[in-house]
């Protein structure tokens, strides 16, 4: 998952952290808590160049303002000679830095994608305007309307990793540990605040890193069965756990490569939960395997029905299938059902009653089709008035019509305007029959 | 977990005074502007009762549409006594289903001439809506019983939409502490009662209507919690505005949200010749929009408009354009992240038909979201999949998928040889298919079936050309694919059989056997020649036994390799045995192979290790296999057998290996004549 390593560069963070033996003595060191940091981070690089190079990482450098030092990026390389050029600024202002942060992962991977935050800072929290008590006091105060909302808990799936390149006996980090495990609630997702061990040496900060690493970037292996063949494979990016049972994901795959046949494979990742694996392409004649973990259950994608369903082609040549399946129950829009609710709905199935009966008798059908359903629904919804307004303007009708049409269309409009005011044509079961003329066929 | 969306009633007011017109005159005189002298006819008005079936069979509409199951809502109507149009049966809750429908249509229009003495209120209805909330839904009633820890956890959450229209502000509250003291009540009962369950909470929503000429006396209150268990809120509106509040109301009750597709290029209908834009809104889960609502506040603020109501009642709606579909290549596409159904909000309309259509026929329509910054990004696209309509929200950002590397970089390193068309053979032999469900004891174990299926299909599967002899060779076809089913016809054994006796024939004429994929094609000759029938020969019998158990006809063409082969050389098997053994010691392959082999068939007797070395290798000169001279192999093959009693000591021993072959015992011989027997 993206990493931000928000690095603070405050004027403080250039103040000795470490002093180990005299300038005469072997194991001599004497290191600035931004140095110290920095070794901090290459051990981080280290870890991922060697175990986790599909990881995208950006640095920030944050004090009063924050810049963005390098853009994410997989070039470890680069980052490492970015960070050799970080100047010192003024004062920490954590708040602002989280804002930065938010803003670079938004922009670049959304609100979707799960992302790893490591803030380092030295553990001194501040006083005043900027400083973290602040911040988080601000958050209680209910004005916050106006003011952009608290950078936490993240707009993304985050974890939130603290280091502080303090001392453990450094006074202004006892006031500050509280606050920073404040942030850390705030963000949740097992977010946490580390603290190099003692005495703070490069040593202890790489240390500290290499944890962080471990912990963090955690490759997902696993074995992909098809049948009796199988292979060990790694997910990357690891899928994001989301319920309890997920431990080995074991994966009984219907295949093992599907680059050639343009399909996919369903596989099983756990008692009714599934996945697809399927053949993944790029333009530089680079293929891989990609698999979609689809939401817990068998029935979870609609059209290709209970997966507990699926079988082999060969044994249905009797029993015809129809793929996509199709709901057992058809939807609104497909049935065309009557809707009065907004005026037009009501003069179209009247224009087209209408329209038909001064085609009669050559459409009889289609004008008692629409009648009767147009009565039906009326009666289902106790609209008696549109049946009496329906006999009305076809009585009209009558009057209007050219000479020139047939007989027929006058006797049938008739017909209708005298049955649909009878009670028994208020209920759904007796449709209208069309009155037995001379015009009709059949007669 | 347990929503209050799961159950909800509709108590729809039957009283007399339901019958009353809403005064608001439906225009449906279109004619008028045909002629001066036509005669006017009266306008129609629909009735509280009509408004209120119309409004509420809407909610349904929308509700079924996005949410086919789970979703359960049932019909209570109301005036002397209390009618339950239907069940919380998932057979009921559609709007084909002719309960709720008839249901309506039979109860009619409400009487005009009250009979006298007989108590018309909606308090019936109310009541028996709580009753019908303290009865399970299957749903409930699967969770309830079921053995799981979790069973006394289930919580009976559910809605009640009343429909009614009463006098004043204190009947209205008379209506409300009715309810809830019989939804105390009800508890009770249900708490001694086996079969129901009582209410944990209850969400009732009063809409108050009246004519359109009318003041109402009743006041719309907000939501107010009147006791732990029940929350109670009033919408007093003219019965015209019913159905726009309940379709704002519904955006709440099921968390949905607006979209509406700007910019459709319809033709217009009066002129077929020019086109104009058409807007068309649907509904949704809102979960459809998070990805771009949550994400740049400008951007979606600038999608977000207001549609507002006659009654001040407003909603937000996205609004999102149309994009004229086209080809699309794949490397421009687009991550989906997740996928709701939809539904017009005005469904007959005809801009909506008219793009209900065009997804229905196949294609899909990409919506566009427009950007603060300038440009604009493609977010969502519409698509039907089997007859019903979906949104697919799309990603919009960049993607930790780019630039993955190559699969050969991977744990299974580079391999060049691996049989791809075969693979692909094996792909389309196993094509899943949806089945049609004909009785649910013949589906449970379809998972299960098709799994078997998959692991005899690979029962014996070299991944590369370089691990097998017989799948480079044209004469072993179609036997392998014969094989692998589940049942052999008469023909198809003999077809097998065939196929063998053919082999038998090219070796007896010292053909050498074509193998281009392993460079065996040229000079294929003496010793190598041989070699290469006798790792054919062992390898098809290896292939064979790991089929041998699917039924007796699968064991009749092992049988038949077996006897040509012991017939031609009988102390050969035994021997051959004993010397792959030799061979194959210490290398790694051979003894996963080994292991592999007694997994599957569990016999000492099984199949030569040959397979296991990678044939280019026990080919290449200066090998050990490679290597033997005719002098070599005739030392080893007359020189005694001292391994051969170990062999028969560890064959008889208890068990079902001595089940296998009984034979063996007393013969020695002719041990395979027991496999059918096994």
């Amino acid at each position: 998952m993206p990493t931000v390593i928000a690095l603070d560069v405050s004027l403080s963070m250039r103040r000795r952290g470490s002093m180990i033996g005299n300038e005469y003595s072997p194991n001599y060191e004497s290191l600035t808590r931004h140095q110290l940091a920095l070794h901090g981070i290459n051990t981080l690089l280290h870890y991922l160049q060697v175990n986790s190079k599909l990881e995208f990482v950006s640095v920030i450098a944050f004090s009063s303002l924050y810049e963005i030092i390098c853009p994410f990026t997989r070039d470890y390389e680069g980052i490492r000679g970015k960070l050799r050029i970080i100047d010192e600024c003024d004062k920490t202002f954590i708040e602002g830095a989280l804002h930065g942060v938010n803003n670079v992962i938004m922009a670049e991977w959304g609100n979707a994608t799960a992302c790893q935050v490591i803030l380092i800072t030295d553990g001194n929290p501040g006083v005043g305007p900027m400083s973290l008590g602040n911040s988080l006091n601000s958050l209680n105060s209910l004005n916050t309307q106006d003011a952009t909302p608290f950078p936490l808990p993240f707009p993304y799936p985050g974890k939130l990793s603290i280091v502080c390149i303090a001392s453990q006996q450094d006074p202004s980090l006892q006031i500050g540990l509280p606050l920073y495990q404040r942030l850390a609630d705030l963000a949740g997702s097992d977010s946490i605040v580390l603290v190099p061990d003692s005495p703070l040496s490069k040593h202890s900060v790489m240390t500290c890193f290499q944890k962080l690493a471990e912990a963090n970037y955690v490759s997902f292996q696993g074995y992909l069965k098809c049948g009796h063949l199988g292979s060990r494979i790694l997910l990357s990016p690891a899928p994001i756990v989301m319920t309890l049972m997920t431990n080995i994901m074991k994966a009984y795959a219907r295949l093992h490569r599907l680059t050639v046949e343009n399909m996919a494979a369903l596989c099983m990742l756990n008692n009714e939960w599934y996945g697809f694996i399927y053949s993944w392409a790029d333009t530089k004649k680079k293929s891989n395997l990609m698999l979609t973990v689809l939401e817990p259950g068998s029935d979870i994608v609609p059209w290709l029905g209970n997966f507990s369903n699926l079988g082999p082609l060969d044994t249905v040549k009797s029993s015809p299938v129809s793929f996509p399946v199709r709901p057992t129950e058809k939807r609104s829009y497909t049935q065309n059902a009557p809707s009065w609710i907004r005026q037009v709905g009501l003069q179209s199935d009247i224009q087209k009653i209408l329209r038909h009966a001064r085609k009669l008798p050559d459409k009889t059908q289609n004008f008692y089709k629409e009648v009767n359903r147009l009565r039906r629904a009326a009666a289902s919804i106790g609209f008696i008035e549109l049946l009496e307004g329906l006999a009305c303007i076809l009585e009209r009708e009558c009057t209007l019509l050219p000479p020139n049409l047939n007989p027929d269309c006058t006797i049938q409009m008739g017909h209708v305007a005298s049955m649909i005011r009878k009670p028994e044509f208020h209920e759904l079961r007796y449709n209208i029959p069309p009155a037995r003329t001379k015009f009709q066929p059949g007669s | 977990m347990y929503p209050a969306n799961h159950k909800t009633i509709f108590v729809l007011d039957h009283t007399p005074y339901f019958g009353i017109s809403t005064e608001s005159p439906l225009e449906f005189d279109f004619l008028k502007s045909r002629g001066q002298n036509l005669i006017p006819l009266a306008p129609v008005c629909k009735s509280l009762w009509t408004t209120s079936v119309e409004a509420s069979l809407e909610y349904c509409r929308i509700v079924w549409d996005l949410f086919p199951t789970g979703k359960l809502i049932r019909f209570v109507v109301t005036d002397r006594a209390a009618y339950v149009l239907n069940s919380w049966s998932p057979l009921q809750q559609n709007l084909n289903h002719a309960s709720i429908m008839n249901g309506t249509a039979i109860l009619g229009v409400p009487t005009k001439t009250p009979e006298p003495g007989e108590d018309y209120s909606v308090i019936h209805g109310l009541r028996v809506a709580i009753e019908t909330l303290n009865e399970c839904s299957e749903i409930q009633h699967e969770k309830r019983t079921s053995l799981n820890e979790n069973t006394n956890k289930l919580i009976n959450r559910g809605r009640v939409i009343c429909i009614t229209s009463a006098r004043d502000n204190s009947n209205m509250k008379n209506l409300e502490n009715i309810f809830l003291n019989e939804l105390a009540q009800e508890n009770k009962n249900a708490l001694s009662s086996d079969h129901l369950i009582p209410v944990d909470y209850c969400h009732l929503v009063i809409l108050n209507i009246y004519p359109n000429n009318i003041e109402s006396q009743v006041t719309s209150q907000g939501p107010r919690e009147v006791s732990s268990f029940l929350t109670v809120e009033v919408h007093s509106i003219k019965a015209s505005s019913l159905h726009s509040k309940l379709s704002h109301l519904i955006l709440s009750h099921y968390d949905l949200a607006s979209t509406t597709v700007t910019g459709i290029p319809m033709k217009e209908e009066q002129n077929a010749s020019s086109s104009a834009n058409y807007d068309v809104e649907i509904f949704h889960s809102s979960a459809a929009h998070t990805a771009i609502l949550k994400g740049n506040p400008q951007d979606s603020a600038l999608i977000k408009t207001f549609r507002r109501f006659e009654e001040g009642s407003e909603y937000e709606t996205v609004t999102l354009k149309w994009c004229t579909p086209r080809g699309c290549s794949a490397s421009e596409m687009q991550n989906c992240t997740a996928m709701y159904r939809i539904t017009p909000v005005d469904v007959n309309s005809r801009p909506s038909s008219c793009l209900i259509n065009f997804l229905l026929n196949g294609r899909s329509v990409m919506l566009e979201m427009a950007r603060k910054a300038g440009g604009k990004t493609i977010s969502h696209l519409l698509a039907a999949h089997g007859g019903e309509i979906f949104i697919h929200t799309l990603s919009t950002a960049r993607s930790v998928l780019e630039d993955p590397p190559s699969i050969s970089e991977g744990c299974g390193g580079r391999v060049t040889d691996y049989r791809i068309t075969d693979f692909g053979t094996l792909i389309r032999n196993n094509i899943l298919v949806p089945l049609k469900r004909t009785s649910t004891s013949n589906t449970d174990g379809l998972v299960e079936k098709m799994r078997s299926r998959l692991e005899r299909h690979t029962k014996y599967w070299p991944m590369t050309f370089s691990r097998t002899l017989m799948f480079n060779l044209k004469h072993v076809y179609p036997l392998p694919e014969i094989m692998v089913k589940d049942e052999l016809t008469t023909e198809e054994v003999l077809q097998c059989k065939q196929i063998i006796f053919s082999l038998l024939g090219l070796e007896a004429k010292h053909e050498a056997l074509p193998l281009p994929n392993i460079g065996g094609g040229r000079g294929g000759k003496g010793v190598r020649r041989e070699e290469h029938y006798r790792l054919l020969w062992d390898e098809i019998e290896t292939f064979l036994k790991h089929h041998a158990n699917n039924s007796a006809a699968h064991a009749e063409v092992l049988n038949c390799l077996l006897e040509i082969r012991n017939k031609d050389e009988k102390d050969k098997v035994e021997l051959d045995q004993a010397l792959r053994e030799l061979d194959s010691f210490g290398k790694e392959d051979g003894t996963a192979r080994v292991s592999v082999i007694r997994a599957t068939t569990d016999s000492p007797m099984s199949p030569p290790a040959s397979v296991s070395i990678p044939l280019a290798k026990q080919l290449h000169k200066g090998n050990i296999a490679g290597s033997k001279s005719l002098l070599d192999i005739w030392l080893q093959r007359s020189a005694p057998k001292e391994r051969k009693p170990d062999f028969h000591g560890r064959i008889s021993s208890e068990g079902l290996k001595a089940k296998l072959y009984p034979n063996l015992k007393e013969v020695g011989r002719e041990p395979r004549e027991a496999m059918l027997e096994g």
